[in-house]
C-alpha cells in the first residue's frame, strides 16, 4: 500500500506517492485549471493504475479541501517545512516560489517553524509573474532558462507591478537590450523580491515550481547565497510533507468529502 | 495541522449584553437625530480620541466621523464610496475611513439613513486632536469648507518617548485655547465644574472598559477581540456620559458571570493571540469564525486598549485630559510601544501576535519600522504579518490570509 500526498496549488496540482519507508515512489503533476477535483482525480487515476493507494489522501494548497475523495488537509508551509527537514535534518531557511506565492520559512534545528512570511498582496515575483512575461515575450520556460545562460550583463527591472514590468521590458527591447540580459534581469528581480522577505539565517533551500522549471535561478541564488541549493523534486516537497506529517500522527481527523458546488 | 471541523463545537457564543449595547447605541443616535432635526442642541464633530469630554460638558451632541467610517466598513460598503473620494482628488493610499466617509457624503448616502437620518448630522463645529494622525485635520477641513463652519484642533506631538510636563502643558493650553470658539458656537459659557463632572464620568467609563478588556486575562477568555471591537462603541462615542458607564457595568457583570460559569468566547480555546493594528471591518465576522474554528482566541489588542483613558481626573480636568490623550499608544515612540506590548503579552498569556499592516493607516501599522523583529527577540513570541486595510477590501487577499493564519496556528501548535 502507498500513501498519496497532493498539493493543490493555484497553478499546478502535484502528487507524490510515498512508500512504507517514507521514500518518494513517484511524482506526477497536472495543471490545476478551474476544477481542483478534476486535477486531483487525474493524479489519483495516474497512480492507481499501478499502485494500491491508501485512503485518505493527504492534501495541502489552495484547493486542499476541494476534492471528492476522503482527505486530510494540511498547512502547505508546515508540510513543506516537514519535507525539507526530513531531507536536510538541520535548521534551514526555505524560499518557496510557487504560482502565486513566494514564501519564506525559517525551520529550526528541531524541525519546528520559527517564522514564516508570505509575499504581500501583489503576485509580482512569483511563477505567475514569470509565466505572464514569458507569454508576452513568446518564450517557453525552457527557452527562458537557457537564454539567461547567455546573458552578458544584467538589465535591472524596477517595476513592482507585472503589467508595468512588461511595459518596462518592451521599452528595454526598443532601446536595444538583448533578450538574455533582460531575462537575467527578470530572474534577479525575483530573487530580490524573495530576499526582502526575511533574513536568511541558515542553509538556504529553494523549493517550488519556479526553481524546478527555471533551474538557472537556483544558480543565481547560489551566487548570492553560497550555502544554498534546491533539492530534487523541489516542486513536490509540500505534497511529500503532507504524507510525512500524517505518518507521525497517532490519529487522523478525516474530513469526509462533500458534494462540491459547481 | 488543520483539524477536522466540528462547527457546533466551534460556534461563537454571543454576548447577551448585545441587546443592551444596541439600546445604548440607539439612544445615542436618537439624541443626535433629535439635535439635528430640532436644532435644540448644537452638534460638534469630534475625532475618536479628541476632546469629547469638553464638548459634552458644553452641551454639544457629539458625532464621530470615524465611527461612521467603521460603520461603512462593517457594512461592506466602503469600496462603493472610496472611488468617489478618489475621483475628487483624495488618494486611495490615505486613510480609508476618510475616503469612504467623504465618498459616501458626496453620494449622499449613509447607513444612518436606516435609522431615519436624512444625512449625517450637520456640524456646528469640527474639533480634532492630531494625537492619532494628521489626516483627521484634512478630513475635517473638507467638511469645514463644505458646511462653512469653524474647525478647531489640538496638535499633539508624535512619537512621544518621554511624556514631559512641557508636552502635557502644551496640550492642556490648547484645550484652554479652543474654549472661546466652543462658547461662541454653543452659546454657553464654559463651566469648569461641569467639565470636571464629565471628565469624571469619562474616567469611570474608561476604567470599566479597561476592566472589561482585562477579563480576557482569564483562561479561557470570556471575551475576544471581535466582541470588543463591537462593544467598544459606547466608550468611543459616549465617553464622558453616564450612558457608557451604565453599559459597561452590564457588560462587566456578564463577563464575570461567564468566568464563574466557565463560558469562554471561543468554546475550545487552545491558543491566545494578540491583535496589533486595525480591525478589518469588512471581514470581522469571517475572521471571528475563522479563529473560533482554529480554537484561537484573540485575547487582547492595541486597538481596543486605545480607549482606556484612566489618567483622567476630575480634580484636574485640563492637565489630566492632556496627559491621558497624549499617553495613548498611537502617539508614543516605538520603544514605549514595545514596552507596552511586552507587558500586555505577559498579562494576557499570549502565544502569538498578529500584525495587521493596514495599507491606508500607517499610524496603526506598527510593523513598518522593525518593531515586530525587536519584540520577537525580546519575548520569543512568534508573530504573523498580514496585509489588508481597515476599510478598503481591495487591499486584502482573503484566501492568502486564511492560509497564513491557519499556518500560524499550526506553527503555535508545533511549539
Amino acid at each position: 500500500m502507498y500513501r498519496l500526498g497532493i498539493d493543490l496549488g493555484s497553478s499546478y496540482t502535484k502528487g507524490v506517492l510515498v512508500d512504507e519507508n517514507n521514500w518518494m515512489a513517484g511524482t506526477f503533476c497536472v495543471k490545476s485549471g478551474y476544477n481542483f477535483n478534476n486535477a486531483a482525480s487525474k493524479i489519483i487515476d495516474h497512480f492507481s493504475e499501478s499502485h494500491e493507494i491508501e485512503s485518505p489522501v493527504f492534501t495541502c494548497g489552495y484547493g486542499r479541501e476541494q476534492i471528492q475523495v476522503p482527505f486530510v488537509p494540511n498547512s502547505e508551509l508546515i508540510a513543506l517545512s516537514r519535507a525539507v527537514y526530513h531531507i536536510y535534518q538541520r535548521a534551514c531557511s526555505i524560499i518557496d516560489i510557487g504560482g502565486q506565492d513566494t514564501k519564506f520559512i525559517q525551520v529550526n534545528a528541531l524541525g519546528q517553524v520559527d517564522k514564516f512570511k508570505m509575499n504581500r498582496k501583489c503576485a509580482a515575483g512569483t511563477g505567475s509573474f514569470l509565466e505572464e512575461i514569458a507569454f508576452r515575450l513568446d518564450v517557453t520556460p525552457a527557452e527562458f532558462t537557457n537564454f539567461a545562460k547567455d546573458a552578458t550583463r544584467e538589465v535591472k527591472i524596477n517595476s513592482f507591478c507585472t503589467v508595468f514590468a512588461i511595459s518596462e521590458i518592451i521599452g528595454m527591447i526598443k532601446n536595444g537590450a538583448t533578450l538574455p540580459n533582460i531575462i537575467l534581469g527578470i530572474y534577479n528581480s525575483i530573487i530580490l523580491r524573495s530576499m526582502e522577505m526575511a533574513l536568511v539565517e541558515d542553509h538556504l533551500v529553494i523549493t517550488g515550481g519556479l526553481p524546478a522549471m527555471h533551474p538557472t535561478i537556483v544558480g543565481l541564488f547560489k551566487q548570492r547565497y553560497p550555502d544554498s541549493d534546491s533539492p530534487e523534486q523541489a516542486q513536490f516537497l509540500a505534497a511529500f510533507g503532507c504524507v510525512l506529517l500524517n505518518s507521525e500522527r497517532k490519529s487522523i481527523d478525516l474530513i469526509p468529502p462533500d458534494p462540491l458546488p459547481l | 495541522m488543520t483539524e477536522n471541523i466540528n462547527q457546533e463545537k466551534n460556534m461563537l457564543v454571543k454576548l447577551q449584553s448585545a441587546d443592551d449595547l444596541r439600546r445604548t447605541m440607539d439612544g445615542y443616535f436618537a439624541r443626535l437625530k433629535d439635535a439635528a432635526e430640532t436644532h435644540s442642541r448644537k452638534i460638534a464633530w469630534c475625532t475618536s480620541v479628541g476632546p469629547a469630554e469638553l464638548l459634552y460638558s458644553m452641551g454639544f451632541e457629539v458625532y464621530f466621523p470615524e465611527n461612521h467610517g467603521a460603520m461603512l466598513g462593517a457594512g461592506k460598503n466602503a469600496d462603493k464610496y472610496i472611488p468617489t473620494a478618489v475621483a475628487h482628488g483624495y488618494s486611495p493610499d490615505i486613510c480609508s475611513y476618510l475616503t469612504s466617509d467623504i465618498g459616501a457624503f458626496l453620494q449622499n448616502e449613509t447607513p444612518l439613513q436606516k435609522s431615519g437620518f436624512a444625512s449625517v448630522p450637520r456640524p456646528d463645529i469640527l474639533v480634532y486632536n492630531t494625537n492619532q494622525c494628521r489626516e483627521v485635520e484634512d478630513w475635517f477641513s473638507f467638511y469645514s469648507r463644505h458646511f462653512n463652519v469653524p474647525m478647531v484642533g489640538i496638535h499633539t506631538p508624535l512619537c512621544i518617548s518621554d511624556l514631559t510636563p512641557e508636552i502635557v502643558k502644551s496640550v492642556s493650553d490648547q484645550y484652554h485655547r479652543i474654549i472661546p470658539e466652543l462658547e461662541k458656537v454653543s452659546g454657553k459659557k464654559f463651566d469648569r465644574d461641569r467639565f470636571s463632572e464629565t471628565v469624571g464620568l469619562s474616567h469611570d467609563g474608561c476604567v470599566l472598559w479597561k476592566q472589561v478588556l482585562e477579563k480576557a486575562r482569564h483562561i479561557p477568555s470570556p471575551i475576544n477581540f471581535f466582541d470588543s471591537a463591537i462593544h467598544m462603541g459606547p466608550i468611543v462615542v459616549m465617553r464622558g456620559t453616564i450612558h457608557a458607564v451604565e453599559y459597561y457595568k452590564i457588560l462587566l457583570k456578564e463577563l464575570e458571570a461567564r468566568i464563574d460559569n466557565n463560558i469562554s468566547a471561543v468554546p475550545a480555546e487552545r491558543f491566545r493571540v494578540y491583535w496589533e493594528g486595525m480591525p478589518l471591518w469588512y471581514r470581522l465576522s469571517n475572521l471571528a469564525k475563522l479563529f473560533a474554528r482554529l480554537d484561537t482566541c484573540i485575547v487582547a489588542s492595541t486597538y481596543c486598549n486605545s480607549w482606556v483613558f484612566d489618567d483622567l481626573d476630575p480634580a484636574d480636568p485640563f492637565e489630566s485630559s492632556a496627559l491621558a490623550y497624549s499617553k495613548l499608544f498611537i502617539v508614543r515612540s516605538d520603544s514605549v510601544k514595545e514596552n507596552i506590548l511586552e507587558r500586555l503579552l505577559k498579562e494576557f498569556t499570549v502565544h502569538g501576535i498578529i500584525y495587521h499592516e493596514s495599507k491606508t493607516c500607517a499610524r496603526n501599522s506598527n510593523n513598518r519600522f522593525g518593531l515586530q523583529n525587536r519584540l520577537f527577540k525580546r519575548t520569543n513570541i512568534p508573530y504573523l504579518e498580514i496585509n489588508g486595510d481597515l476599510n478598503d477590501p481591495r487591499c486584502y487577499s482573503e484566501e492568502q490570509s486564511i492560509i497564513a493564519i491557519e499556518t500560524f496556528v499550526d506553527q503555535l501548535a508545533g511549539r
